[in-house]
């Protein structure tokens, strides 16, 4: 199937094992299949910068909905960053957010299903590969999804999303 | 929103949704840093029972909790 993916398609898939290292995961799960997307040069990045959503804020929701979340502790007076800080400085980068040495291989039955889904988009929209911008439309088609509820907590509706993947592929055309 | 607002509006529980999620990310803080915590202690060379006495727990409560992955630990 990843013969149809472009290369920041391909380069987002491969770099969803590190985000998920990073974060802790057992797993790589949509969320960070999403989060990779984003991060690599792309039709992704492009529609969320229009939005006005960075990867650090799309990161920092997937930490909020695995129990860290630094808006939640700033409202009772807890500085997140800060803690952070003081810990990596004691047992090293990425040590709060328990980041593995090793990153995950498996992926969740959840990012799978977002990579058909990817599939099915790219048919869909009646394009001969599969990019960034069919991952992210893949994130909102896919009801239970750990991507969408991500994208969900930071206020962006299903349709924003389509909408600003629409804009993106346009000036990119 | 100001820090002070906010700070309001949640220990007031007028937005008990955000109040929950800073006692849920203060327990998985909590539990992180333990976990950090407990492995140096044994890298260290510390007892169970002296870490437990730290943590306010039982060394059963702790061993059981921790033996396993930071047990066999070699410093």
């Amino acid at each position: 199937m990843f013969e149809r993916f472009t290369q920041d398609a391909r380069d987002a898939v491969t770099r969803a094992r590190d985000e998920a290292g990073a974060l802790g995961a057992e797993r790589i799960g949509s969320e960070h299949v999403l989060l990779a997307a984003v991060r690599v040069d792309g039709v992704a990045q492009q529609a969320l910068t229009g939005l006005g959503i960075g990867a650090d804020a799309l990161a920092q929701a997937v930490r909020a909905r695995h129990g860290l979340d630094d808006d939640a502790l700033a409202s009772i007076g807890v500085d997140l960053g800060a803690v952070r800080a003081q810990v990596e400085a004691t047992f090293g980068e990425g040590a709060l957010d328990a980041a593995h040495r090793t990153a995950p291989r498996a992926l969740t039955p959840d990012a799978k299903k977002l990579l058909e889904l990817a599939l099915r988009e790219a048919i869909r929209t009646e394009r001969r590969r599969i990019d960034t911008g069919h991952l992210l439309l893949a994130a909102v088609r896919a009801p239970e999804s750990a991507a969408r509820a991500t994208l969900s907590s930071l206020g962006l509706s299903d349709d924003a999303v389509r909408d600003a993947v629409g804009v993106a592929w346009a000036r990119a055309a | 929103m100001t820090g002070t607002d906010t700070l309001l509006t949640a220990a007031g529980a007028a937005e008990p949704a955000e109040g929950l999620r800073a006692v849920r990310s203060l327990r998985t803080l909590a539990d992180r840093l333990e976990a950090l915590q407990v492995e140096r202690a044994r890298r260290q060379g510390w007892s169970w029972q002296q870490i437990a006495d730290c943590l306010g727990v039982t060394r059963q409560a702790v061993h059981k909790k921790y033996g396993k992955t930071t047990g066999r630990v070699v410093p």
